[in-house]
């Protein structure tokens, strides 16, 4: 039983006081943002990147970590009380989630939406821990050609699933790959696209553009908004279901779990999708479709499952093949680059005190987060009062000076300001920030690779299509490309069995 | 539409700005690409979405969804303030541009009552210098005035 040694190593590593108060801290945030509506994970993990620098690595990724599935118990809370999603994996909760809460039996369903996040998320960690290794070895076999089809493959699917047109999320990741290509060449190493401006060599830190994209750019984006002050008259009530209910919640809770696993593997699939699908499944296929929406407890159960599993198993490709899939976890993937570690099919095997520390730290984050959201859930109802004005200072101030902190100069603070606004615009044109900072990430790393499997293949574009694995890849993203129908069939059916999301008040 | 009108001339200009300026650089061939073969195939793969989105917006019959842009002067205002410190940051030094920074959003921005107003300033910036500066050791602008 190799792995339980390494399992065991891990938890030494991930029990030690230091590393146990990083993983509380990153799910005591995450549980806050997540409740927070108006601040997302990917703009609190921006903030915090600066703070990530002084700290060692493995340290950095289970603060990080901590903070993005921790958000996925918090989004609950108001989903269920409020009929506000605290972030968009939980949008769906808000369907049943409400009603089950106008019914008085709101306690109930806090309950099991956050016992359905444990079960999901420790299952999630399961899978993650079994699958990654054997992942990891397969992926040493990729050359350049099958690096380059998986990260056009990565990148299209990002696009495809990523919001609501996939034009716009393509032409996002084209964006992104040319911001990414500022700066040194990365088969030559010359400077192009700078302009004579010496901190540009460098190409933009991607540090500064997710500050200012998620962080400023959400700020501006809620200006405009204007602010309803939140009355909470909903009652909690007990915080036990009954047995009835558990015995309802428990299949959903397990094909929610296993949905979510699956989904949040895929690269843009990830928690929001998940919680969606599940949803949709456990209605078509429920004896009592005309329950949902109206307080099913299997409408609460599922999504919640899902989300979770989606958020420990997205961790997969960023840990295995170096390719984050969603704009969180692209964020930890810079975190690792920031402290000298690069993702990918080596990790496991040259960072195992990171990847098994890692690990261990998720099953502990669990836990925490259950003890976090069940006893205390009145403690973050109360966190609902702030209102926005007093907490967008506070989140523009860490902008700031973590830009400041990057190269401690006043320049970084205009380049994250100048993407603040950015952000905003594009926002305005409702074209998603995400695809954007992910494919700049990527950008160095796809460009590298077509060209070196060019340069290999004496400019036979066929390179990519005949070796089997990247044949496979392609293939998948010819498919992917050219089904844009399907998916609007999809989803129209998706909406006949979801129905209107906005249920009334 | 009109949002994805503008959405369809961004894309072009930032699609036309690619391809000029990687067409500055050594193309090269499939055999060796060389440092322009990326941005260039990148602004016209942008070139063909945006033209993808141009002809989706004029074939979609649905109209926009209403939105309203009413605060979109504290927008504009806040924007500017942030450039306005971004400038002045140095020179005059982390706490007070802070300080200011923060009392515009919540006197302007958000407004609210003077003592909480003042309050949250002092906290956001003397709390932020103490946290960072003082604590952290991120070397914050004191402001040059002070040497």
């Amino acid at each position: 039983m190799e792995i339980l040694s390494l399992l065991g190593s891990g938890f030494a590593i991930a029990l030690t006081p230091e590393n146990l108060f990083y993983c509380f801290v990153g799910s005591l945030v995450g549980t806050a943002i997540g409740v927070l509506p108006g601040l997302g994970p990917p703009a609190t993990i921006a903030l915090l990147l600066p703070v990530t620098y002084g700290i060692p690595a493995t340290s950095a990724v289970i603060l990080l970590a901590g903070i993005f599935y921790g958000a996925m118990y918090g989004g609950s809370t108001t989903s269920i009380l409020l009929n506000i999603p605290g972030e968009a994996a939980s949008v769906v909760t808000c369907l049943d989630g409400y009603q089950m809460a106008r019914q008085g039996r709101a306690g109930a369903a806090l309950a099991v939406a956050a016992v359905g996040s444990f079960i999901a998320g420790t299952i999630g960690v399961l899978g993650l821990m079994l699958l990654a290794p054997p992942l990891a070895s397969f992926a040493l076999k990729f050359g350049a050609p099958e690096n380059a089809a998986l990260l056009i493959l990565g990148l299209l699917m990002v696009g495809y699933l990523g919001g609501a047109s996939m034009t716009k999320g393509l032409m996002m990741a084209a964006v992104g790959l040319l911001l990414g290509s500022v700066g040194l060449d990365p088969i030559q190493g010359t400077p192009r696209f700078t302009y004579g401006v010496f901190k540009l060599s460098e190409g933009f830190d991607f540090v500064l553009v997710a500050m200012g994209l998620f962080g400023i750019g959400e700020v501006l984006a809620n200006v405009e908004q204007k602010e309803e002050p939140e009355v909470i008259t909903t009652k909690i009530g007990g915080l036990l279901a009954t047995r009835e209910e558990w015995k309802a919640a428990a299949a959903p809770m397990a094909r929610g779990s296993l949905l979510g696993f699956i989904i949040g593997v895929l690269p843009g699939g990830g928690a929001i999708i998940s919680s969606f699908v599940s949803y949709a499944l456990e209605k078509r296929f429920s004896r009592h479709p005309e329950r949902f929406g109206k307080g099913a407890i299997e409408g609460v159960a599922a999504p919640e499952a899902a989300n979770n599993g989606a958020a420990s198993s997205s961790f997969i490709p960023l840990l295995t093949l170096g390719i984050p899939g969603n704009a969180s976890i692209a964020l930890i993937f810079a975190a690792l680059l920031i402290h000298g570690i690069r993702p990918g099919p080596l990790l496991v095997a040259q960072q195992p005190q990171l990847f098994w520390g890692l690990i261990a730290s998720m099953y502990i984050g669990n836990v925490m987060l259950l003890v976090l959201n069940l006893p205390l859930i009145r403690v973050w109802v109360r966190l609902l009062q702030v209102p926005y004005g007093l907490l967008a200072p506070f989140i523009v101030v860490f902008v700031l000076v973590g830009a400041y902190s990057v190269n401690n100069s006043a320049f970084d603070v205009g380049v994250a300001v100048a993407f603040g606004v950015i952000g905003y615009g594009l926002r305005k044109l409702d074209f998603e920030p995400a695809p954007l900072v992910l494919a700049m990430i990527l950008g160095p790393q796809l460009e590298a690779s077509v060209r070196r499997a060019l340069i290999f293949s004496r400019g036979d574009v066929f390179i990519f299509f005949e070796r089997p694995i990247a044949a496979v890849l392609m293939a998948l993203a010819v498919l992917m490309l050219l089904s844009p129908l399907a998916r609007w069939a999809l989803s129209r059916k998706f909406w006949e069995i979801v129905g209107p999301v906005r249920a009334e008040k | 539409m009109t949002r994805d009108i503008a959405a369809v001339a961004l894309g072009l200009a930032v699609a036309a700005l690619a391809l000029s300026e990687a067409l500055g650089l050594p193309i090269g061939t499939l055999r060796s690409p060389g440092q322009g073969f990326f941005p260039l195939w990148l602004g016209v793969l942008l070139l063909a979405l945006s033209l993808v989105l141009l002809a989706q917006t004029l074939r979609a019959r649905a109209a926009a969804r209403p939105r309203d842009d009413s605060r979109i002067g504290q927008v504009v205002g806040l924007v500017a303030a942030l450039a306005v410190y971004t400038a002045v940051l140095e020179a005059i030094g982390y706490p007070i541009a802070t300080f200011f920074l923060v009392l515009y959003m919540v006197k302007i921005t958000h407004p609210q009552r003077w003592p909480l107003a003042l309050g949250i300033s002092l906290l956001a910036a003397g709390g932020s210098y103490l946290l960072f500066a003082v604590w952290l050791k991120v070397p914050l602008p004191p402001g040059s005035w002070r040497s």
